[in-house]
C-alpha cells in the first residue's frame, strides 16, 4: 500500500496520473457519449477506461446511473474494433454487479463466443458474469464445447469462469465434470491446472472422488497442479485423521523430490503442518527446508525460516538439525530472513547458546521494523519461562530495548514480558522493576506508566527495600501528567499502608499531594492520608490495598437506584454485586502471541456475564423482587447435546433464593412445545416456590423457563441434588410451514440432576495481600482440620479440585506449585452469600499415599467457617 | 483514418450507415429476417431465441445498416426504448399466422409509437407480415387492419408480406426503407 501511495506520487510530479482526480458524475455524464453514432472507437474507448478507473477505486455508483451507463456501453457492440471491444468485456464485467438487465448482452457475448478467435475468451468470461441462473440451461451447451475448446485461452476462460459460477451453486457446475475430466489431462499446463481447480471444487464434498482424484497418478504438466494436489491431499489426511502411513502422506513426500521448488515447498509445508506427525515423518520436510536455507534466492530462504520458525514452537527438536544453516542467516542482508533466523534459533537452542545469540540480534535490532522487533520480544518471553535461570541476559537486553526508540506496541510487549517474567520468577523480579522504573522515568506512553505504577505499588512494599522505589514513584508526582500522577499517589499509598516504617514519610509525600492541580490526584492524596493516619491495619487494608471489589457496572447501577428513591437509610455497599473475578490467569500461556490477542475479548465477557443475567432476570416480573443477584454459576447442560431438546441450566444464587434458569432449544422441527416448565424434586431442607413457564418454543428459538426455589433456613444446609424433569405439551407440526396442530399432548422428559454445591453461594475476590486479611478477620469462626486426598497424585491436580469445590479466589499466584516442590500452601479468598468475607488457608503436602491437606478456614460468620470446612470432605 | 472516412464519403464511394431496430414478438422471426441479408459466409444455420439483443450489420443498394436485433420475449421488451433514441428506421416483424397474438403486437407495437422518444420523429417504419407461407396466415391487407395500422398517419410506413426463410418480399421490404432513409438523409443535408 505504502509503495502503492509512493508510485502516485512519483507519477504526478511526473507529468501527473492523467486520471487522478476524476469526477464521478463528470465521467457518468461523459459515458452518455457512447451512445453517439458514428462511433469514435479511440474516444469512447477512453471514456470507458475512466469509467473502470472510478469503479476500481471504489467509487459507488448507483444502479440507475450504473444502468444508463451500462446501455449505452451495449451500443458499442457495433463497432468490430479490437481495441473497444476488450475495454467493453471488461466494462460489463465491472458492471455486472450493480447495473440492472446486464442480461440484455448475452446473446451478443454468445456470438462473440463463437466468433473470432482473440474475443472468445473474455466473451465467455463476460458472459459467466452476466448470466444468472434462469439463462443457465441455455449457455450450458457452448460452455461444454468452451471447455473442450482447441485454443488453451478459451478452454481455460470457460473453466475458470465455472468456478466463478460454481461459487453461486454448486448444482450447476456439477455439469461440466465431464468436459473437465477430459481437459483434465490436456496438453497446455494452464488449461490442466484450471480443470482440475473446478474439479475440486466440485467434488470437494465428496471424500471416495477426491481420494480417487489425488491418487491418480499420473504425471501433471503444471507445478501448480502439483502444489494444488498436495493441498487436497493434505486436507484429506486432516480430514480422515490418517497419519503418516496412508498412501497419500507418501504422495506427498514423492514430491519433496520434484523440480520445481515450488512444488518442493508446498510439500514441506504440507507435510510440516499436519497436526499427528512424527519426528520422523518430519525429518524430510525439514531436510529439504534446510536445503532452501541456502538457496541464492531471497524468496525461499524466507520461506524456509518461516516455515521452520512455525515448526519451532511443536517440534524444537526438528529443526535443531537446521541450527548450523539458520546461525548463516543471521548475518542475512535480509532482515526479516534474520529476525525468523534468529527466533527460531531462540526457540531451537539450549541454555548456553542464548547470550550468544542475543549478542547477535542486539546487532541489528536497531535496523528491523517494530514488527519483527515484536516477534523477537515474543521469542524471548518463551526464552524467560524456559531458562528461569538466564533471566539477567535477556532482563538486561529487555531493558536496552525499552531504553531504544519504538512505537507503543512494541513498548508494549516489551513491558508485558517483563511483567510476565517478574510474575514467574521471583528471582527476577528485583531487576526486572528496576529496568521498569528506569523505565518510567521517561515513558512518553500514559497507559504504560500507569500500568508499572500498579504493579510497582503491589509487588514493591513485599521486596526487602522497598524506600528505593519511592524516590522512583515520587519523581512522577512531579514531572507526569496528571493520570499518571494519580496512578503514582496510590502507588505511594500502598507502601505506606504495607510497610509500618515508611508511613510516616508517605503520609508526608501524600500531604504534599494535596496540593496538586488536579481534582483527582488531590481527591485521592486526601483519601489516603485520611486512612493512614487512622494507623488501622483493617482499615488500610481494606480501602488502600484491597481496591474495590464490586462491579463496576453493578455499582453504578445501584447508585442510580439509590438516587431514584431517596430514603433514610445509607447506601450499603453489600448490596452491590461483586464483580466476577476473569478467570484469564488460570489460562496455561504457552504462545505468548496468541493468547495476548485473545485475553482482553475475554476478560470482558466475564466481567459482564453476570450483569446480562441480572437485567434478564429483571425483565422477568416473579423474580423481579428478589434484590441483587449475588452469584450466576456457568451455564451447565443436562441434556446431551445431540438430543431432542438441548437444555442449559444456569444457577443464580440470591441472599435467600436460588434461580434455576433452564434455556431450552427444541431441536425437532415438527414439533412445537408449549407451557415448558422444568418439575425439580427438592433436596432436603430445600423448597421449590415457583416455577415460571416458558409459553412455547419453536423449532430451534431458544426459550427460558425459570424454577425458584428457597434455601433452607438451617444456615449451615446449603448443598443439594435435585432431580430434574421437563414438562411440556408437544403439539405436532408441519416442519415446513411450522402451522401446529390444534391439539396436543402431555409429555415430559427427563434430565441430569442439577447439583447446589457449595461453589454456587461463594464469590470470587481476589485479596492482594492474603496476609494482612487474614489477620484482619481474625481468629474467632477459624476452623481446621485434617484431610488425606487419596486420589490426587500431584498437587496441581488436588489445587485444581479444591478450587473447584470451595469456588474461591487463590491469591498471590498460590495456584501455581513452584516445579519439584513436595509441600505447598494454598491462599484462597471470597465472599460468601450474605456478604461475609471468607478466607482458606490450604496446606499441602505429597506423600507417597497421596496428598495431605490441612485445610484452614476464617470467616465474619461462624456458620460460614463450618459450610467451607465441609466442602471439600 | 478520419482523412479517408471523410474523402470516401465526399466521393461517394463509401456508403452511409443508418440504425434500425428490428423489433416484434418473441418467435416472428426476426433474428431470421436478419440472418437473410447476412453475406452467405456468416449466416447461421440454427437460430436460437435471442437474449437482450444482437448487433448485425448488412448492406442494400446504396446504405450500410447496422441493425439491432432485440428479443422479442415478454421479459426482455420493456428493454426496447433503450435503443430507441439513435435509431433511424424500424422494421416491425409480425407473425401473420398468429392471430391470437396479434392483438399483443398491436399494443407493443402502440406503446412504441407513443414513447416519447419516438412520438414526434417522422421516422420510418417497415412491416414484416412473416410467415406466409404457413397455410392459415393472413394476408398482408387483413394483417395491417388487425394492427390498426390505417391509424398510424403521422409516419410513413409500409406493410409487406414476407417468407424469412426462403428471403421472399424481404428486399421488396428493404428497398422501401432504403428510400425513406435516403429521403430523411437527404432532407437532413439540406
Amino acid at each position: 500500500m505504502l509503495s502503492l501511495k509512493r508510485d502516485k506520487k512519483e507519477e504526478e510530479e511526473g507529468g501527473g496520473n492523467p486520471f487522478y482526480n476524476l469526477e464521478k458524475s463528470a465521467v457518468l455524464q461523459e459515458a452518455r457519449t457512447l451512445n453517439d453514432t458514428p462511433i469514435d472507437p479511440r474516444k469512447c474507448g477512453h471514456i470507458l477506461t475512466k469509467l473502470l478507473y472510478i469503479i476500481n477505486q471504489g467509487e459507488n455508483i448507483g444502479q440507475n446511473e450504473a444502468t444508463k451507463a451500462f446501455f449505452a456501453m451495449t451500443k458499442l457492440f457495433q463497432s468490430n474494433d479490437p481495441i473497444l471491444r476488450r475495454l467493453v468485456y471488461l466494462g460489463i464485467k465491472e458492471m455486472s454487479k450493480i447495473a440492472q438487465d446486464v442480461i440484455i448482452v448475452t446473446s451478443c457475448l454468445m456470438k462473440d463466443m463463437k466468433g473470432k478467435e482473440e474475443f472468445r475468451g473474455p466473451a465467455i468470461r463476460a458472459l459467466c458474469s452476466v448470466t444468472d441462473s434462469t439463462m443457465l440451461q441455455s449457455i450450458q451447451r457452448y460452455m461444454d464445447e468452451a471447455i473442450m475448446d482447441k485454443g488453451p485461452a478459451v478452454a481455460s476462460a470457460a473453466l475458470v469462469s465455472a468456478l466463478h459460477l460454481g461459487k453461486g451453486s454448486h448444482e450447476v457446475v456439477k455439469r461440466w465434470v465431464d468436459a473437465a475430466n477430459a481437459v483434465a489431462t490436456s496438453e497446455n499446463p494452464m488449461v490442466e491446472f484450471h480443470a482440475l481447480c473446478l474439479l475440486y471444487h466440485v467434488l470437494k464434498n465428496d471424500k471416495i472422488a477426491l481420494f480417487k482424484l489425488v491418487s491418480k497418478s499420473r504425471k501433471f504438466r503444471s507445478p501448480y497442479s502439483y502444489c494444488l494436489q498436495i493441498r487436497i491431499a493434505a486436507k484429506l489426511i486432516e480430514r480422515e485423521d490418517a497419519g503418516s502411513n496412508s498412501e497419500l502422506f507418501d504422495f506427498i513426500e514423492s514430491c519433496l523430490r520434484h523440480k520445481s521448488e515450488m512444488v518442493i515447498y508446498e510439500a514441506a509445508q504440507a507435510i510440516v503442518q499436519l497436526k499427528n506427525t512424527t519426528a520422523k515423518d518430519l525429518a524430510p520436510a525439514v531436510s529439504v527446508l534446510q536445503l532452501f536455507c541456502s538457496s541464492p534466492k531471497p524468496t525461499l530462504r524466507f520461506a524456509a525460516v518461516r516455515t521452520l520458525n512455525k515448526v519451532a514452537i511443536k517440534h524444537p527438536a526438528a529443526v535443531t538439525a537446521c541450527n548450523l544453516d539458520l546461525e548463516n542467516l543471521i548475518t542475512d542482508v535480509n532482515r526479516s530472513i534474520a529476525t525468523l533466523a534468529i527466533t527460531t534459533l531462540l526457540k531451537t537452542g539450549n541454555e548456553s547458546s542464548v547470550d550468544r545469540l542475543m549478542k547477535q540480534i542486539s546487532s541489528f535490532m536497531s535496523e528491523i521494523s517494530d514488527e519483527f522487533k515484536i516477534v523477537v520480544v515474543q521469542g524471548i518471553r518463551s526464552l524467560c519461562s524456559k531458562f528461569p535461570r538466564k533471566h539477567n541476559v535477556l532482563m538486561t537486553f529487555l531493558a536496552q530495548m525499552l531504553r531504544d526508540e519504538g512505537g507503543f506496541d512494541y513498548k508494549k510487549e516489551i513491558v508485558e514480558c517483563i511483567i510476565s517474567t517478574i510474575e514467574e520468577n521471583p528471582e527476577a523480579k528485583e531487576a526486572g522493576l528496576a529496568h521498569l522504573c528506569e523505565f518510567i522515568e521517561d515513558c512518553e506512553h500514559t497507559v504504560l506508566a500507569t500500568k508499572i505504577l500498579h504493579l510497582l505499588g503491589r509487588e514493591g512494599p513485599r521486596t526487602p527495600t522497598p524506600s528505593k522505589y519511592i524516590r522512583f514513584i515520587y519523581n512522577r508526582v512531579i514531572l507526569e501528567n496528571a493520570a499518571v500522577r494519580a496512578a503514582a499517589v496510590s502507588a505511594i499509598a500502598k507502601f505506606g499502608a504495607h510497610c509500618e516504617d515508611l508511613m510516616e514519610s508517605c503520609i508526608v509525600l501524600l500531604e504534599r499531594c494535596q496540593l496538586d492541580s488536579d481534582d483527582e490526584v488531590r481527591d485521592r492524596a486526601t483519601f489516603y492520608v485520611n486512612v493512614l493516619k487512622q494507623n488501622q491495619k483493617p482499615l488500610s487494608s481494606a480501602y488502600i490495598l484491597n481496591g474495590l471489589q464490586v462491579s463496576v457496572v453493578g455499582l453504578e447501577r445501584a447508585l442510580h437506584q439509590y438516587t431514584l428513591e431517596p430514603t433514610e437509610t445509607e447506601f450499603d455497599m453489600k448490596s452491590v454485586p461483586l464483580a466476577t473475578q476473569p478467570l484469564a490467569e488460570q489460562k496455561v500461556r504457552d504462545v505468548p502471541g496468541e493468547s495476548a490477542s485473545v485475553k482482553p475479548s475475554q476478560d470482558k465477557v466475564a466481567a459482564s456475564r453476570q450483569d446480562v443475567y441480572q437485567e434478564q432476570l429483571a425483565q422477568v416480573p416473579e423474580l423481579a423482587n428478589l434484590g441483587t443477584l449475588f452469584k450466576s454459576s456457568r451455564p451447565l447442560e443436562v441434556t446431551e447435546s445431540e438430543t431432542e431438546y438441548y437444555i442449559q441450566c444456569v444457577k443464580h444464587t440470591f441472599s435467600n433464593y436460588i434461580v434455576f434458569q433452564f434455556d431450552c432449544t427444541n431441536t425437532l422441527n415438527d414439533q412445537l412445545l408449549e407451557n415448558v416448565t422444568v418439575d425439580m424434586e427438592p433436596a432436603e431442607g430445600f423448597e421449590v416456590s415457583k416455577s415460571i413457564p416458558c409459553v412455547n418454543l419453536p423449532y430451534n428459538k431458544p426459550g427460558s423457563t425459570y424454577t425458584l426455589v428457597r434455601l433452607p433456613s438451617e444456615p449451615t444446609q446449603v448443598t443439594g441434588t435435585f432431580a430434574c424433569t421437563l414438562k411440556f405439551l408437544v403439539k405436532d407440526c408441519d416442519p415446513q410451514t411450522g402451522e401446529p396442530d390444534d391439539e396436543g399432548y402431555d409429555d415430559e422428559y427427563v434430565l441430569e440432576d442439577v447439583e447446589v454445591t457449595v461453589a454456587d453461594h461463594v464469590q470470587r475476590v481476589m485479596k492482594p495481600n492474603f496476609a494482612a486479611s487474614w489477620e484482619e478477620v481474625g481468629p474467632e469462626n477459624e476452623l481446621e482440620d485434617t484431610y488425606s486426598l487419596s486420589t490426587m497424585n500431584t498437587l496441581e491436580e488436588a489445587i485444581k479440585n479444591i478450587i473447584q469445590y470451595i469456588g474461591l479466589q487463590p491469591c498471590e499466584r498460590s495456584d501455581k506449585v513452584p516445579e519439584g516442590k513436595s509441600s505447598h500452601t494454598l491462599y484462597l479468598a471470597g465472599v460468601f452469600r450474605g456478604g461475609h468475607d471468607a478466607l482458606v488457608r490450604a496446606k499441602l503436602a505429597l506423600d507417597s499415599s497421596g496428598v495431605t491437606m490441612q485445610l484452614t478456614v476464617r470467616s465474619t460468620d461462624p456458620n460460614v467457617s463450618e459450610v467451607l470446612a465441609t466442602a471439600v470432605a | 483514418m478520419g482523412f479517408f472516412d471523410s474523402l470516401a464519403q465526399w466521393l461517394g464511394v463509401r456508403k452511409k450507415e443508418v440504425n434500425v431496430m428490428v423489433l416484434g414478438l418473441d418467435n416472428s422471426g426476426k433474428t431470421t429476417v436478419i440472418n437473410h441479408f447476412k453475406p452467405p459466409e456468416t449466416k447461421n444455420h440454427d437460430i436460437v431465441p435471442t437474449v437482450g439483443f444482437n448487433v448485425e450489420k448488412f448492406k442494400s443498394k446504396s446504405l450500410a445498416f447496422t441493425a439491432f436485433d432485440m428479443s422479442g420475449q415478454g421479459r426482455y421488451r420493456n428493454l426496447w426504448e433503450q435503443y430507441y433514441k439513435e435509431c433511424d428506421g424500424i422494421i416491425f416483424v409480425i407473425d401473420s399466422s398468429d392471430k391470437l397474438r396479434m392483438v399483443v403486437a398491436k399494443d407493443e407495437l402502440d406503446l412504441l409509437l407513443q414513447h416519447s422518444e419516438l412520438k414526434n420523429r417522422r421516422i420510418p417504419v417497415l412491416f414484416f407480415a412473416n410467415k406466409m407461407d404457413v397455410r392459415d396466415a393472413v394476408t398482408s391487407v387483413k394483417c395491417s387492419h388487425l394492427m390498426g395500422l390505417e391509424n398510424l398517419s403521422d409516419k410513413p410506413w409500409h406493410i409487406c408480406a414476407s417468407n424469412a426463410l426462403t428471403g421472399e418480399g424481404l428486399h421488396e421490404g428493404v428497398d422501401w426503407l432504403t428510400d425513406q432513409l435516403k429521403e430523411v438523409l437527404e432532407r437532413k443535408k439540406k
